[in-house]
């Protein structure tokens, strides 16, 4: 971070009308394009996740693709889709919301493990789990506040999304986002202001999930339907089906 | 609800607090050296709490090992990757603390072990030092076990820094609770009349205080999770009224509360005790606990103790953040 706060302002202040946006993602990497691509070898990876709601059509291609990625056992999910009904007949809705690990940047599961079995990579920022590590003693479960996690019954550790990075390290794109009929996955490097997902993030409204969690998820949604069966009140009818073993949201 | 800590976790916080409390009274107990008006009797009860102390913590460390996802896979030893590393994690350092203690509480317990122990022989320079050393290693257990829980931003019901102090206070009580069982049990009737009411008074008295703290950290607890508008006010309504819980958890947890943490586990030994130690200590008159109570109100205590671990465990699990 500190060679790009060297950056000139004023090539700071170009950048920024370029982009047209002063969101803190476009801030903290202000560069120009050529110092950009002459640090590449020095800059941090930090791989992130843009899902656009509005693209979505709750096919659940994107928690197959995973299952078979991974072989993932039956009743647990490491990408679902949730669907979240709202209001009373005719002013009603229903939105989807695809649901992963936030690999976020500052992970509550990676501070409780007492192995040291769950960490984040260096490398790309991703968060990933040593199941020859793992003792499985679910503390992480706990942690999470996006419940991203479960006990493999096979491995007996705890297993999640890791962004796919056997496929990500490859250059391939995350099963879940090559699969996506409707293109609403959007997968990049965050640190990268030319990425698509950077560009993207930078020009539209988007939000991360339980913010106040203070996690700074790395997964973010444009049109999120953040409404929770908490909220029902008195005349809403609020119903949230997660398509996983968990039937509520935790 | 799917409960990820069942009953082996809720166990071991239950037998570990109980171990360290023991331990924690007994040192405490010896080291005064019959000094505050412990009497010749200070050693029997000191060697009550030395002897049971590591026996809980042991079984309860077992219990935790059942919990484990890699030991349900059939990895029955890969609980041994705990030791490989030493990290910043609750659960890491409380792993250590707990080894630390099982060494400390079984060679303080073998000090005491002989059915001659006395403050007179050689074991008693050794038995000194692991008492100062079984201070502290106590105290932090009965600590740690709160902070392991309090340490989860995700978790609003245990997210609280007085949380620890509740598990303290309720280790410490059931410590008591423990050796007054015992003692009630295994007590040798030669003892003097005056020496045992003497004791019974000091412990019961020392009950009452812990009792009184443990009373108002709950109440600290439930006033401010109370208070916070969101999740943590959302989260402390399942223990605090029948209606939230039963939505939420399909079973009354505030009952279960109110009725065996509160009442039977508190309020009533709390009052027993103080019928009998308030004449003592205000009037000086003598100390009559009835051997029926002696031995009635640390059943109740214990019994407390346990449902305080059962509902704590329970309420973080079924409570979460509010809203995504």
């Amino acid at each position: 971070m500190s060679k790009e706060h060297k950056s000139s302002s004023q090539s700071r202040r170009e950048f920024l009308k370029k982009v047209g946006a002063g969101t803190a993602v476009a801030a903290g990497t202000a560069l120009l394009p050529e110092t950009a691509l002459s640090q590449t070898e020095e800059r941090k990876v930090q791989y992130g996740m843009l899902i656009d709601t509005r693209r979505c059509i709750g096919c659940h291609g994107c928690s197959v693709a995973c299952k078979a990625e991974f072989d993932v056992p039956l009743g647990f999910t490491r990408s679902w889709v949730e669907y979240v009904e709202k209001g009373d007949f005719p002013n009603v809705s229903r939105n989807f919301l695809p649901r992963l690990c936030n690999h976020c940047t500052h992970p509550p599961c990676v501070d409780v493990c007492p192995t040291g079995a769950t960490f984040k990579r260096e490398e790309d920022g991703i968060v990933v789990v040593d199941p020859d590590v793992c003792i499985g003693c679910k503390y992480c479960i706990q942690a999470c506040p996006y419940d991203a996690r479960f006990i493999n019954p096979e491995t007996g550790s705890a297993d999640k999304c890791d962004f796919c990075f056997h496929r990500v390290s490859q250059g391939s794109p995350p099963a879940c986002v090559e699969t996506c009929i409707g293109r609403a996955r959007i997968f990049g490097d965050l640190n990268d202001p030319n990425s698509e997902i950077s560009r993207l993030i930078a020009t539209n409204p988007v939000s991360v999930l339980r913010s106040e969690q203070g996690t700074e998820p790395n997964v973010y949604y444009i049109a999120a339907d953040h409404s929770d069966e908490h909220q029902a009140r008195e005349g809403q009818h609020i119903r949230v089906t997660t398509h996983r073993k968990q039937l509520e949201r935790r | 609800m799917e409960l990820n800590w069942g009953m082996p976790v809720i166990l071991y916080l239950f037998l570990g607090g109980l171990g360290a409390g023991a331990m924690t009274m007994s040192a405490f107990t010896f080291l005064r050296s019959g000094g505050g008006g412990f009497g010749p009797n200070y050693f029997a009860e000191a060697r009550y709490g030395a002897l049971l102390a590591p026996l809980p913590v042991m079984i309860g460390c077992g219990m935790l090992i059942f919990e484990l996802g890699s030991f349900h896979a059939g990895y029955w030893f890969k609980w041994i990757n705990l030791y490989m590393t030493i990290n910043l994690s609750p659960m890491s350092i409380g792993t250590w603390l707990l080894t630390l203690f099982i060494a400390i509480s079984l060679a303080y317990a073998f000090t005491f072990l002989k059915r001659d122990a006395s403050p007179d022989d050689s074991f008693e320079p050794m038995r000194k030092i692991l008492a100062w050393m079984a201070l502290p290693v106590g105290i932090s257990v009965a600590i740690y076990t709160g902070v392991l829980l309090g340490a989860m931003p995700a978790r609003p019901f245990w997210n609280s820094p007085v949380l620890p102090l509740v598990f303290l206070f309720s280790s410490l009580s059931t410590g008591v609770a423990l050796i007054l069982l015992a003692r009630s049990l295994f007590g040798n009737s030669a003892v003097a009349e005056s020496d045992h009411a003497q004791s019974s008074y000091l412990l019961s008295s020392t009950d009452t205080v812990l009792i009184g703290f443990e009373l108002l950290a709950l109440f600290l607890f439930l006033l401010f999770a109370q208070l916070t508008v969101g999740d943590v006010g959302h989260a402390a309504s399942v223990i605090l009224f029948g209606g939230t819980s039963i939505q939420m958890y399909g079973m009354n947890l505030a009952a279960t509360f109110w009725f065996w943490v509160i009442l039977v586990g508190l309020l009533i030994p709390l009052a027993i005790e103080l019928r009998y130690v308030v004449p003592r200590l205000l009037h000086q008159r003598e100390f009559a606990l009835p051997r029926v109570a002696e031995f009635m109100v640390p059943v109740a205590i214990l019994i407390g103790g346990f449902v305080l671990r059962y509902v704590v465990v329970i309420a973080g699990q079924v409570t979460g953040p509010i809203g995504i």
